[in-house]
């Protein structure tokens, strides 16, 4: 149960002393200000959940540590147009119901494993339409999978701490190295 | 705008005006104030000065917001500006937003544009190559267009001269259809430039030549940089965000702030030239007419000389919206031919392969130019079903494979574990386009802009001389690649408009008879010769080479016999 659950359930049987003034009773607030798209807490969360199964952490930090979901809610507001989002804001909206309706559970609520395995078989498309969802919604469901894994991986590698941590950026190179000799004990930098 | 008290007219007049402030009126602007004329130099937009308008120049990739890309909306906003390579986040405030000067396309046209001081110098691809006498006796011998009134020997000393102040790296190849000039070191082929350069020769018998693509790039610190404050390149490869070493050359960086240390310069901003003032009874230009871009106002300044620097298209429309009675056609127009004959590169075709020999090697660094393959269809002689040809860049890259299929940790193990692929190697076709009468740009009388100017109709297509060359390169550069061992050799053709060449020409065409050309050898108005246009409106024909160049060249040249004739 969740705590806003927890909270409306509190006031049940407090008899309603709480006035619930909106839905909106968590103190909880969507922590990224965005240009077009409305989004929730449990929204933001759940993305930011994904992105951290898609780049886990390790000893290099992963797509959590480095705030990729930033990025990416960044990107779905200022680069899809209005068709792309919507069907992307569905996706998001359809796909706890899908995944509780394959796994048992919410996805936060499932192991890092099986937050793989629901992920893989979203993106390969090995999940049929049954009554829970529909056509649409697995079209959309998948396509937000894939826009979240795309930018997750762009924004990822664009992060600061890839760019000077892993794979230095260099502002100011100050030569061109016309053909140097690949030390293949190193690790190849795409920024190099 | 300056300090001008504008309501005297003394305060207004000038020796010389100059129309623009991007590559061909900055260098107007320098070597009149250099000479000792009091100049004024009327730039329509915004002023950009060096280093401290460039706001984006020092960001690293993770700092912009979309890590480069334009947005949706902005896309949406500006279906033209958005085609252009250099339309990003990072340089996109220094291009033209299709909304605020719009114009008519009678024909599909990507017109981008630079409102701005340095105007799009700011901007361009640096390429810096000279034409030699099989393009100005092009129009003659292949029956086009009209002669050039000048040869290679008229501007030879001319390009040494811009050359040595712009800082041009490039090697003397010794190509006679190329001619070598005043270079700075050359910026090095890589291993597979190298490579391929070797078998173009070898394959071709030393017909087609693969050189370092000459750039105006400062390789090597000279006196002459230091003090323009300008200094050596450090292979960033950002030059359109504004280089704060001011290692390429801009007007912003070199010809304007050198210009303005004479304290002969005077430069404003936001002023948009309406026309050129032509008085009846003196029998020529007095002057210009200037509306204020903000308050709309509309002020007059005057000079014995006036220098149109526009930029090709715009300075077509001021000549044409400059009515009088004595040419109540446009300045200078008494043929009727102003605004005809222009054209522009054609850059459709790409072709790309893969080649597997180097496997120990990469680069490093990012090097601003690639290389360059000359002209070397039709130089010498007539040999194909085309007129004229086409150069063609030529790069080389190794390829980086970084897979991206897994999720989880292994996708993370694929990201962080590239590994070097085969190299990629490219070219991209640059090709002449014959002027013709029915290639042209009007005024829509119909149709004005903010500030009452009638907006620019353009009409101009490709003909079946460019898909015939379009062929010929491929066939061409599929041959020379197959011969190099190159492949996985895909062509495309992306059947772009004209115009993202932003090598637009003509329209105020040079020549030698004042019946069929608007300028004379000295780029005067056959009819008006105290102006002059020096920009890329007094191309006869095209070439093949990047035009920047050659209109420096004729600039300063232009400007000497100005000075030179006022002093009679």
């Amino acid at each position: 149960m969740n705590r806003r659950k927890a909270l409306i359930n509190l006031s049940l049987i407090t008899g309603g002393i709480f006035l619930l003034p909106s839905c909106n009773f968590s103190d909880e607030k969507v922590t990224i200000i965005l240009n077009k798209l409305q989004i929730t807490v449990e929204e933001e969360k759940l993305l930011r959940e994904i992105v951290a199964t898609i780049i886990p952490e390790g000893e290099i930090p992963g797509g959590r540590s480095l705030e990729v979901h930033n990025f990416v809610w960044v990107m779905i507001d200022d680069m899809l147009n209005d068709k792309k989002q919507k069907s992307f804001m569905n996706g998001l909206k359809m796909f706890d119901p899908v995944v509780k309706e394959q796994m048992k559970n919410s996805f936060m609520d499932l192991s890092e494993n099986e937050r793989l395995s629901i992920l893989k078989d979203l993106l390969n498309g090995s999940i049929k339409e049954d009554k829970s969802a529909n056509k649409k919604d697995l079209k959309d469901i998948r396509g937000l999978v894939r826009a979240v894994k795309y930018y997750t991986v762009w924004g990822y590698m664009q992060s600061e701490y890839i760019m000077t941590e892993i794979m230095p950026y260099q502002l100011v190179p100050g030569t061109y190295g016309s053909c140097e000799t690949i030390e293949t004990n190193k690790r190849v930098n795409i920024n190099g | 705008m300056a300090n001008i008290n504008i309501d005297s007219k003394k305060q207004r007049t000038f020796d010389a005006i100059v129309i623009g402030s991007g590559i061909s009126g900055g260098w107007a602007a320098k070597e009149f104030s250099e000479k000792g004329l009091k100049t004024l130099v009327i730039e329509r937009g915004r002023d950009v000065k060096h280093n401290i308008d460039y706001p984006t120049t020092n960001m690293f990739p993770w700092e912009f917001k979309h890590r480069g890309r334009i947005t949706e909306d902005i896309k949406k906003e500006n279906p033209i500006a958005s085609k252009s390579y250099i339309f990003k986040e990072d340089a996109a405030h220094f291009v033209v937003k299709d909304k605020e000067h719009p114009y008519v396309q009678e024909k599909a046209f990507d017109w981008i544009r630079g409102y701005q001081t340095g105007g799009r110098s700011l901007i361009w691809a640096r390429q810096t190559q000279r034409l030699s006498d099989y393009d100005f006796e092009g129009p003659l011998r292949d029956g086009f267009a009209v002669d050039w009134p000048i040869r290679y020997k008229d501007l030879a000393p001319w390009y040494s001269y811009v050359e040595k102040f712009v800082g041009i790296a490039g090697d003397l190849d010794g190509i006679p259809e190329l001619p070598d000039g005043e270079f700075l070191p050359g910026m090095k082929l890589n291993c597979i430039e190298e490579y391929f350069k070797g078998e173009v020769a070898r394959n071709y018998k030393n017909t087609r030549h693969v050189i370092s693509g000459r750039c105006a790039h400062i390789t090597k610190n000279r006196d002459i940089f230091i003090k323009q404050g300008r200094s050596r390149c450090q292979y960033r490869n950002l030059c359109e965000r504004g280089c704060p070493f001011g290692s390429y050359f801009s007007s912003n960086s070199s010809t304007i702030p050198w210009a303005m240390k004479t304290g002969n310069l005077t430069l404003i901003n936001n002023s948009i030239v309406h026309s050129v003032i032509y008085d009846d009874q003196k029998e020529k230009a007095t002057g210009v007419l200037v509306i204020d871009a903000k308050t709309k106002e509309t002020v007059e300044y005057f000079a014995p000389i006036i220098f149109v620097n526009a930029g090709s298209f715009n300075s077509n429309i001021i000549l044409l919206n400059s009515k009088s009675d004595r040419f109540p056609n446009g300045l200078g127009n008494d043929n009727g031919l102003l605004g005809k004959y222009v054209a522009f590169h054609n850059y459709r075709a790409k072709i790309s392969a893969e080649y597997d020999g180097f496997p120990d090697n990469f680069t490093t660094g990012r090097k601003p130019t690639s290389g360059y393959i000359p002209r070397f269809r039709n130089v010498f002689k007539q040999e194909t079903n085309f007129l004229r040809g086409y150069a063609a860049g030529f790069s080389a890259k190794r390829k980086i494979i970084q897979k991206s299929d897994g999720i989880g940790q292994e996708l993370k193990e694929q990201l962080l574990n590239p590994t070097f692929g085969n190299w990629r190697v490219g070219s991209h076709m640059m090709g002449e386009t014959i002027p013709k009468e029915k290639s042209q740009i009007s005024l829509d009388e119909n149709k004005v802009d903010e500030w009452g100017i009638p907006l620019l109709k353009v009409d101009l297509d490709y003909d079946e001389n460019d898909e015939k060359m379009i062929k010929d390169f491929f066939e061409q550069f599929t041959e020379m690649y197959e011969k190099a061992g190159f492949t996985k050799i895909r062509t495309h053709d992306n059947k772009q408009a004209p115009g993202l060449d932003i090598h637009e020409m003509g329209g105020v065409r040079m020549g030698k008879d004042p019946k069929t050309s608007l300028l004379n050898k000295w780029n005067q108005l056959h009819a008006c010769k105290n102006v002059y246009v020096t920009d890329g409106a007094c191309m006869t024909s095209t070439s093949t080479q990047n035009p920047s160049l050659t209109y420096m060249a004729l600039t300063a040249r232009a400007c000497d016999h100005a000075v030179k004739n006022s002093k009679k």
